[in-house]
């Protein structure tokens, strides 16, 4: 363990600040945006279609003047997984997908091993789904603010609130989590270091020494536990001395307006994203 | 002692957070420092002049870049075969709010867990804890056996303190360790610093926003600004260049500053004063005449 900056490594949820129009446009358009765009990503299944659903997330990441390398490098700590979701996909999904309008041609087989004309496929499709779905998160969360995106998902579960869901609760516990996500990264950090000046040897238990490597996790867990509970204690404290309560009668210090470019924005993608859902494009 | 080889020797130091990302931050451009042994060092700046940067370099939680270069006590800590445990062993590091770190049950299993990772044996391990313990003003007997977390703020800073000292340091480095203490355990913990520095030889590096503690422990001291050295001098020196600190944001100890004030109406007094006693010798010199 020789880098301690976490952040370097959590790409999701960090807001970059910026002016372009992405950054510009109303947050709840943007979330629809998102959900609409990953109707189409969940059911295309072929390569084209597939292509060309990345070929648009990308478009949306140039529009946002965000470097595609800052995104991916976010994958880094997921890779391994990523690979091996996709290997086992590869080698014993044979059997189980076969792509529409095509007939399963077998390539390889070996044992329990089987790998058909779908499987690859299958491999393909996930991972440029799985990229697709970065781009947009990492998207969202790189260009909107916190109380941007809490608002927003506010104002978008405010209709539910009739089905007694509490809209208001829901977005001050999004923003909160939120919030905390890189101060935690931070205090982490600090304790690491901390530990590490004192003799800890973390990250180096050994591979198959689980006893050890947990051992050492406590040694970080314990006190960011009990910092975590600190600081929800003094945020408690905090909110009450203001004497805030939530819910129908607070308003707010930004409100937020549908522009014409939001309406456009939202009415193109609904349009592409209807096209490319309900007339799937063959291969 | 200025003719023995530096302890600690730090080069054209450079520093970028998060290099190579949209949030990359310069912390030190040009820092260079050297430190004999069994000085007792102060390091002063304002927040965000990367006085952290420096000191967290120096027991190799960041490794210095070219062409920046960190000797510690003959040790190139570019080197990548280096032994970090080894080094952290002669560094110690005592972090803002220390007691944030502790997590064992027991006070004394805390305090033994650097050196038990140094793989010390228990007869090897209880005079070192007992000591350490002591240094710091927690009485071995009374204190081993207590609940961690049921000690008081003063308390709990002690034994993560004490943690770091259990490491038999041959340097330690409080990056503003004091802070956030009540006035009476602020005074106490100074004592225990200064003992180690002139009991126990052990080299200090202080790091403080507050100047009447500098004055009080150091003989010498840098001022960062930017990322930079900017100034370093002996404690007298540096707090006799009020106009040049100012410039820095930073000021001098109350009583020095009584003293610059009684110089600019004319007064002759010596400005490099840093407690109260000399003060006082100094009103009464001119007093006298």
């Amino acid at each position: 363990m020789e880098d301690f900056e976490f952040l370097r490594n959590i790409t999701i949820g960090q807001y970059l600040p910026g002016n372009s129009i992405v950054h510009r446009l109303d947050p709840r358009a943007k979330i629809t945006i998102m959900l609409l765009m990953v109707l189409p990503i969940t059911f295309s299944l072929s390569y084209i279609g597939n292509v060309m659903l990345l070929l648009v997330c990308l478009g949306f990441v140039a529009l946002s003047g965000i470097s595609v390398r800052y995104i991916l490098s976010g994958i880094k700590p997921a890779l391994g997984l990523i690979i091996a979701l996709a290997l086992l996909q590869l080698l014993f999904y044979g059997d189980s997908f076969v792509p529409p309008n095509m007939v399963s041609v077998t390539l390889f087989r070996w044992g329990i091993i089987h790998i058909t004309n779908g499987s690859v496929q299958l491999v393909v499709v996930s991972t440029l789904r799985f990229l697709d779905l970065l781009f947009l998160a990492s998207l969202l969360t790189n260009t909107t603010t916190t109380t941007e995106l809490a608002h927003g998902a506010e104002d978008m579960l405010a209709p539910f609130s009739r089905l007694c869901i509490p809209a208001h609760e829901l977005s001050l516990v999004l923003t909160i989590a939120l919030r905390f996500v890189p101060i935690l990264a931070e205090q982490l950090e600090t304790i690491m270091k901390a530990q590490a000046s004192r003799g800890a040897d973390l990250g180096k238990g050994g591979k198959l020494q689980f006893i050890r490597t947990t051992r050492q996790a406590l040694v970080l867990l314990v006190p960011l536990f009990i910092n975590s509970f600190r600081r929800a204690e003094d945020l408690i404290l905090a909110m009450e001395a203001r004497c805030y309560v939530g819910g129908r009668d607070r308003t707010r210090l930004v409100r937020l307006r549908l522009t014409r470019t939001d309406l456009v924005a939202m009415a193109l993608v609904a349009a592409f994203a209807a096209t490319t859902t309900l007339f799937p494009l063959p291969m | 002692m200025e003719k023995a080889e530096p302890i600690i020797r730090v080069n054209d130091l450079h520093h970028t957070y998060l290099r190579n990302t949209p949030l990359e931050a310069v912390a030190l451009h040009g820092v260079s420092m050297e430190i004999y042994p069994g000085e007792a060092v102060g390091i002063i700046g304002r927040t965000g002049s990367g006085k952290s940067t420096v000191v967290q370099h120096l027991n190799g939680l960041i490794r210095p870049r070219e062409p920046g270069k960190v000797i510690v006590d003959g040790q190139d800590l570019s080197d990548p075969s280096l032994d970090l445990r080894k080094l952290r062993q002669k560094v110690g590091l005592v972090f803002q709010y220390p007691e944030d770190q502790l997590f064992e049950r027991l006070v004394g299993d805390d305090i033994a867990f650097g050196p038990r990772q140094m793989g010390l044996s228990l007869e090897e391990l209880r005079p070192r804890v007992k000591w350490a313990m002591e240094m710091v003003g927690l009485g071995f007997e009374e204190f081993k056996d207590r609940y961690t977390f049921s000690l008081s703020g003063g308390e709990m800073r002690k034994a993560a303190i004490a943690g770091v000292l259990a490491l038999q340091p041959k340097v330690l480095i409080l990056d503003e360790s004091t802070s956030g203490l009540d006035p009476r355990s602020r005074k106490e913990l100074l004592g225990r610093i200064r003992d180690l520095h002139e009991q126990e030889r052990m080299t200090i590096i202080f790091v403080s926003p507050n100047m009447e503690d500098m004055a009080e422990l150091v003989s010498r001291i840098y001022v960062l600004a930017d990322g930079k050295t900017v100034m370093t001098g002996s404690t007298r020196e540096i707090f006799a260049r009020r106009e040049e600190l100012r410039r820095y944001g930073l000021g001098v100890p109350q009583v020095t500053e009584v003293m610059h004030e009684l110089r600019s109406r004319g007064q002759p007094v010596d400005v490099g004063v840093l407690n109260v006693e000399q003060a006082v010798g100094e009103i009464w010199k001119i007093l006298n005449s």
